[in-house]
């Protein structure tokens, strides 16, 4: 029986997700083993295998393909565990990458700590400056050549570089993706003084305009592409070795995943691979329960990610920030937007109570965990609003101290602000939820959306404790919380269910409408450069499906809409019609009458994606229909509602639910990876695949 | 000629108004919505942040707005705007992270409006008031265009909305409505006091006319309206819902103990500093093309108590030319420090921060100025230097506490460089654009730290520059270089940030050169001062190449990286220069960067090692300045360096005449 197989490989866990074509399933958690991540990788093979009741070389050997999301790039990106890099780039413009647009010193900070800016600074130099030389050589905006490649001096540069202990080298050139010849005879020269030296050009990984973050994108590319390259091959070969035949793949922040001989040119791609899992999970489920549009939001202990599925595919960015440099990677935009339970609640300096953004993360953690953490955090409030069970907290693996939360929310909160411990908790989970819903709805309304055109999904230990309450914040009128059997895992079945996906960009910045013939022959290249890479996969597809757009914005403006592209030729007609696409997205984004079309339109970026089905798709089995009422386990007082206060509460555990239950709010249910909170006025139903689906049946 | 008093502009000539004042001068013309002091009081801890926390998120989205919407590269890529939510009179009870100077003159051009306005057009729901007069507010020079907008509840204003954004060309004289000959403001972009130009929701198209007529590049103009309309109906929007869902008692209630919040701390951390006086002088070199005196402010700053008197008695008449400011000049030149060095760790609602303040200065000078003295470049002419002073002194105020001297920082990039472009793109269209390159100067230098080399500017603390092809994409020009420059950030025992240079060439243009105007003091002498014994950064420096071999070397395969490689017939540009550029001219221009912290002989010398080899300080920098000996490996000698250092401060002491060795 052909398998198909998820790993994600996190900081803390390694959790595994297997399954076949007839809808058996398994989930299985490990720990990670840093700084060898491939021990962890194949110890839960072996979990896997014992949860499917067969052995690993069994399993490997029926396995059609593995699905690999690492976190190891991002982490040796913000760890500086990275190549030793040499830089080459146009004379008269090295500083670019110190320069940063000026931006480099608040890029990625919150507004408290841009607020201040006495106390900001630029990250550490991404190459130092004796590893990085500039070479005569110039193209222009046009693509044309204005001074011609120096190749003796390029030659010498190269040479200098190994010699100064560079162990990769990246490449990136005024104007390159207008006209990339420069750069790739930089590359070739490369090759002839160092074979077998890890080389990246802008023009391959990052073809757009503005150099910063091209330069910025190749380097760090650069960086850890190498090692990227050091970790995938030994652990194919070694898979080989357990008598695996299939494909091994690796997840990339696009939502899909490439080929692991392939993922190392294309190193960046990765960094958001952890991240992206939940969306595309997300997005999976969502297709199985005809939900269009989903705000996915996963509440761990120390973070909070939220991301959008709109129209059944993840919503994208092209750019990303990263130790304060900006990158140009499309991938799916997930914003960590908060501090999740380890989120500290404190009074500012003006008495006034505040949460996050600072965490107590995952050391010392919460005050209630007893391992010398002593400021109150959201974890401590939702363990005394009783909505935590201290003794069954991860199915019981923590056992929790209601002391020690008090303690902390007495001495920080309550007792400095005169108000009762009742009051002081209820505020610090009020205002928790409403900054969620503040974060949440930036983040749906920056691309355009409104929040009560989606479902909310709550996943991660902390978010089905709050999502009840934000949703209802938002106007959303429907929330899932995933249950079933990826719920453990749930990162790890979207990587089992994502596709092979490929992105392909041109930046020709032109006046829009350009002539049709050059618009149709842009596309047409990047479909060429997609189906040579899709066949470089050797995989085979059970569909192939191409998604055109191009990045069009009012003449100077900084920001691009992408706008959709039919995938035949156009003609002016055509044109016209992806013009006034533009328009109508823009009017959706800033609102009406904010366009301007008189100011003309500019087209900068040409961007393909191919999407590659994967021939098994991992089904979700049913659980058994309900038979009778759902019963209680016990019943509890908690604080759910501040319009409420404190309430009797029926208590369920998970296990004793089946499809077709409803339970009305205020109700808790405790299920081995989280608790779902249901304040008043709601309705949980648990449907056929065992998810509980929270509906408000009063305001 | 000296400027002319003209009768009827004093009704213009704007100053804060308390808002039992504006109550009383508005009467029963529109109804102004009010709390009383019990309900702020009554707001709970929870309500509170809640709300708060909406408010900012809300000013977040106004900006995000703003600068996605508007066409100028000055506001998308430069973030030179900014947006601010009001109370019902005008007082700023939130205000964006982007050009605080903007923001913080808001509030006076609302309460002109108020008080104005009432009557005669009235002030209704889906109204949206113009503005770029900066005797009225608003702005700081007539680029600056405010767009704000009252938001009724109930029959009632319950707060206003504002944006500005600086506008590329508004008339004038001169391209950019920079008129560098000019003598008063008849010479540059005739004022605009509030007009209503959205009237119930729509764009009044008689008005607009009016507004756009006199620019040269009346659509970019025309896009950047439609960016701030939209800025101020997405703030109303979310407003409302939140109205709706806590009553608008209590949203008020939260904007005023916002204020109330902001000032409480401020007295707070103002108390905990000693009291006394500190003094500054900041000079400017020449008001106008062909001008070469020297014009100063003067500031004594005091600090009584819980108080800050800003003085700045002794400060230089008005004069004739474009580089005075008004009143709101004054004030948002204060502001932006006040906020970033006091209240880095306080909320930034100005109208609460504000009641802190005095400020005492008479009308007629150069910081405030009457009409129609010349404001063309106000923002960083008169307004910069009165915040240099400010730095200066607060920089000072602070240093005497061990704590608060965390956030102290010497004086930033001393002035704004201005180069504007003009003339026809390389797609034969017509385009004016203020290179905003110099966005990248150098912070100045902290008590514990280097300043932050190319990080901006004191005045927005989010800047951004244009890449190079971005601005290559949009304009007639090639860049040789863009690199940052050793020796220009102020030497210290921390060092100031460096600033950078940018050199081009017209490229491209059907018609082969470009229109340049040039407004860049601090060439006569350096503006950015340092603190505690640090020395000021270097000063500007702009050279014109004229008639260069640039085309034979770029084909020749050679990029030149000096102006001795450049060539040709070398002119040093004056502060306030027009002309053109040839296609075989050159044009570099050279930033600051921020001033110095402390003595420099104090610097670790490993740390000036490590600048040398950053390039970010010369070899002779370090030798001359930092008293560093290095051997011929470029590593330090510590005794030669004790040496030197020993010298070098003798040398000071005027005790000998000795030669400092080598």
């Amino acid at each position: 029986m052909a398998h198909v197989i998820g790993i994600d490989i996190g900081g803390t866990f390694t959790d595994a997700f297997a399954a076949d074509e007839t809808g058996r399933v398994a989930g299985v958690k490990t720990p990670s083993t840093p700084p060898d991540f491939s021990q962890g990788f194949l110890a839960v093979l072996d979990e896997l295998a014992a949860a499917l009741e067969t052995d690993t070389r069994s399993l490997l050997a029926d396995t059609d393909y593995i699905v690999h999301g690492t976190t190891s790039t991002l982490n040796a990106l913000v760890t500086g565990d990275v190549a030793t890099v040499g830089f080459l780039t146009t004379r008269g413009h090295a500083d670019s990458i110190s320069i940063m647009n000026l931006e480099g010193r608040y890029a990625g900070l919150g507004a408290d700590e841009v607020q201040d800016m006495v106390r900001t600074n630029k990250p550490a130099a991404l190459v130092p400056p004796q590893l990085i030389r500039e070479i005569d050589e110039r193209v222009d905006h046009k693509g044309a050549v204005v001074v011609p490649l120096d190749e003796e001096g390029a030659r010498r540069a190269v040479r200098e570089l190994v010699d100064a202990g560079a162990q990769a080298i990246a490449v990136s050139l005024l104007w390159s993706f207008r006209n990339p010849a420069h750069e790739q005879r930089v590359g070739e020269i490369i090759a002839e003084e160092a074979a077998g030296l890890y080389v990246a050009l802008s023009s391959d990984v990052s073809p757009r305009i503005r150099e910063y973050a091209r330069s910025a994108t190749t380097i760090m590319n650069t960086q850890v592409g190498p090692r990227l390259r050091d970790y995938l091959q030994p652990l194919e070969a070694e898979l080989r070795a357990r008598g695996f035949s299939g494909s091994l793949l690796v997840m990339q922040g696009s939502g899909g995943c490439v080929d692991s001989g392939a993922a190392p040119a294309r190193a960046i791609t990765t960094i958001g691979s952890v991240l992206t899992g939940g969306v595309v999970g997300c997005m999976r489920l969502a297709g199985e329960l005809g939900h269009r549009n989903v705000i996915s939001t996963d509440m761990g202990g120390t973070t909070f990610l939220a991301g959008l599925v709109v129209d059944g595919e993840p919503v994208s960015t092209t750019s990303t920030v990263l130790n304060q440099y900006q990158l140009s990677v499309p991938m799916v935009d997930v914003h960590t937007i908060g501090a999740g339970g380890g989120a500290i609640a404190w009074l500012d300096a003006g008495h006034n109570l505040r949460v996050g953004p600072r965490s107590a993360g995952a050391r010392p953690g919460p005050a209630c965990y007893g391992e010398g953490g002593t400021e109150p955090t959201v974890t401590d409030v939702d363990l005394l609003l009783g909505i935590i069970n201290p003794d069954n907290f991860l199915g019981g693996r923590k056992k929790l101290s209601r002391e020690l939360a008090e303690e902390a929310v007495r001495t920080h909160i309550a007792e400095p602000l005169g108000m009762s411990m009742d009051d002081a908790a209820a505020a610090v989970y009020a205002i928790q939820n409403a900054q969620t819903a503040d974060l949440v709805r930036k983040v749906v309304v920056t691309s355009g959306q409104d929040p009560r055109d989606f479902v909310l999904y709550a996943f991660g230990g902390a978010a089905p404790m709050h999502c009840a309450s934000y949703a209802a914040d938002l106007e959303i009128g429907e929330v899932v919380v995933p249950l079933g059997p990826t719920a453990a895992v749930f990162s790890a079945y979207g990587l089992a269910a994502s596709d092979i996906v490929l992105t392909a960009e041109l930046s020709s910045p032109t006046n829009f409408p350009p002539p049709p013939e050059t618009f149709n022959a842009a596309f047409g290249q990047l479909r060429r450069e997609l189906d040579a890479q899709l066949s470089e996969q050797g995989l085979k597809f059970a569909s192939v499906g191409y998604r055109n757009e191009a990045d069009i914005r009012y003449t100077m403006q900084l920001a691009e809409v992408e706008t959709p592209v039919p995938s035949e030729e156009l003609d002016e007609a055509g044109l016209e019609t992806v013009g006034a696409a533009f328009g109508e997205l823009y009017e959706r984004l800033y609102g009406k009458g904010a366009g301007f079309s008189e100011a003309g339109l500019q087209l900068i970026t040409y961007r393909t994606r191919a999407v590659g089905g994967l021939s098994i798709r991992p089904r979700l089995a049913e659980v058994p229909p309900a038979e009778g009422d759902p019963r209680p386990t016990s019943s509890r007082r908690v604080f759910l509602d501040p319009r409420h206060g404190w309430q009797d509460a029926a208590i369920y555990d998970y296990r004793d639910l089946a499809a077709g239950h409803e339970l009305k709010g205020p109700a808790v249910v405790e299920a081995p990876t989280t608790t779902v909170a249901l304040p008043e006025g709601c309705v949980g139903r648990v449907d056929h695949l065992g998810n509980l689906v929270i509906r408000y049946t009063q305001a | 000629m000296p400027v002319i008093p003209v009768a009827g502009s004093e009704e213009f000539a704007n100053r804060p108004v308390s808002p039992a004042e504006t109550r009383r001068a508005v009467s029963d013309a529109v109804r102004l919505h009010d709390v009383d002091a019990a309900a702020v009081e009554a707001v709970d801890p929870l309500t509170y942040e809640v709300i708060r926390h909406r408010l900012t998120s809300i000013t977040e989205e106004m900006g995000e707005a703003l600068k996605r919407m508007s066409g100028s590269v000055v506001v998308t890529d430069c973030n030179d705007f900014d947006a601010a939510i009001m109370d019902e009179v005008g007082e700023v009870v939130q205000v964006g992270l982007y050009n605080t100077q903007l923001a913080a003159s808001l509030d006076m051009a609302v309460n002109w409006t108020l008080r104005n306005r009432c009557r005669r057009p009235g002030i209704g729901p889906g109204d949206m008031f113009l503005c770029n007069d900066p005797w009225v507010g608003g702005g700081l020079h007539q680029n600056d265009v405010s767009l704000f907008a009252p938001l009724f509840v109930d029959g009632e204003i319950f707060c206003w909305t504002g944006a500005v954004a600086h506008q590329v060309d508004l008339g004038g004289v001169s391209p950019g409505s920079w008129s560098v000959a000019g003598t008063d403001v008849f010479w540059e972009s005739t004022p605009i006091p509030p007009v209503k130009i959205v009237e119930g929701g729509e764009i009044r198209d008689d008005i607009e006319d009016v507004y756009l007529r006199r620019s040269r590049v009346p659509r970019l103009v025309a896009l950047d309206l439609r960016a701030k309309i939209g800025a101020n109906n997405v703030a109303h929007e979310r407003l409302r819902a939140l109205c709706q869902k806590y009553g608008a008692a209590t949203v008020k209630a939260v904007m005023r103990r916002t204020m109330d919040d902001a000032e409480a701390r401020l007295r707070a951390k103002l108390r905990e500093l000693p009291d006394g006086s500190w003094s500054s002088v900041a000079h400017q070199d020449s008001a106008r093309a062909g001008d070469r005196e020297i014009y100063k402010i003067v500031l004594n700053l005091t600090k009584t108590g819980d108080r800050l008197t800003f003085d700045f008695t002794g400060t230089d008449p008005q004069v004739d030319g474009l580089i005075n400011c008004t009143y709101t000049g004054l004030r948002g030149g204060i502001m932006p420090v006040v906020l970033t060095m006091l209240c880095g760790d306080i909320p930034w609602a100005p109208g609460g921060i504000a009641r802190c303040l005095d400020i005492v200065s008479e009308p007629g000078t150069i910081n405030n100025c009457t009409f129609p003295a010349g404001i063309g470049k106000a923002s960083v002419a008169s307004a910069w230097a009165t915040t240099n002073v400010t730095t200066e002194c607060l920089a000072g105020l602070l240093d005497s506490h061990p704590e608060h001297r965390q956030r102290l920082m010497s004086a930033c990039c001393g002035t704004w460089d201005f180069a504007l472009l003009a003339g026809v793109d390389q797609r034969g269209g017509g385009f004016v654009t203020m290179l905003c390159d110099s966005m990248a100067g150098g912070l100045g230098a902290r008590a514990d730290s280097d300043g932050v080399d190319t990080g901006g500017l004191a005045v927005i603390p989010m800047g951004r520059v244009a890449d190079v092809e971005m601005n290559e994409f949009a304009f007639p020009m090639l860049y040789l270089w863009r690199r940052e420059e050793p020796d220009s950030g102020g030497a210290g025992r921390f060092r100031g940030g460096v600033g950078a240079s940018s050199c081009f060439i017209p490229y491209d243009s059907p018609v082969g050169g470009v229109h340049l105007v040039v407004s860049a003091p601090g060439k006569a002498l350096p503006l950015a001062p340092g603190v505690s014994g640090g020395l000021p950064a270097g000063t500007q420096y702009d050279v014109l190449l004229r008639s260069t071999a640039i085309r034979d070397a770029l084909a020749q395969g050679r990029i030149p990286t000096s102006l001795d490689e450049v060539g040709g017939e070398r002119e040093l540009v004056p502060v306030h220069l027009e002309t053109g550029m040839g296609p075989d001219d050159v044009y570099y221009t050279h930033w600051q960067g921020g001033g110095g912290y402390g003595d420099p002989l104090l610097r670790d010398p490993a740390a000036v090692a490590a600048d040398v080899a950053a390039h970010k300080v010369s070899r002779r920098g370090a030798e001359e300045v930092y008293g560093v000996a290095f051997d011929e490996h470029g590593h330090v000698v510590e005794a030669a360096t004790r040496d030197r250092r020993a010298a070098l401060r003798r040398r000071r002491a005027g005790l000998e005449n000795e030669e400092v060795p080598a």
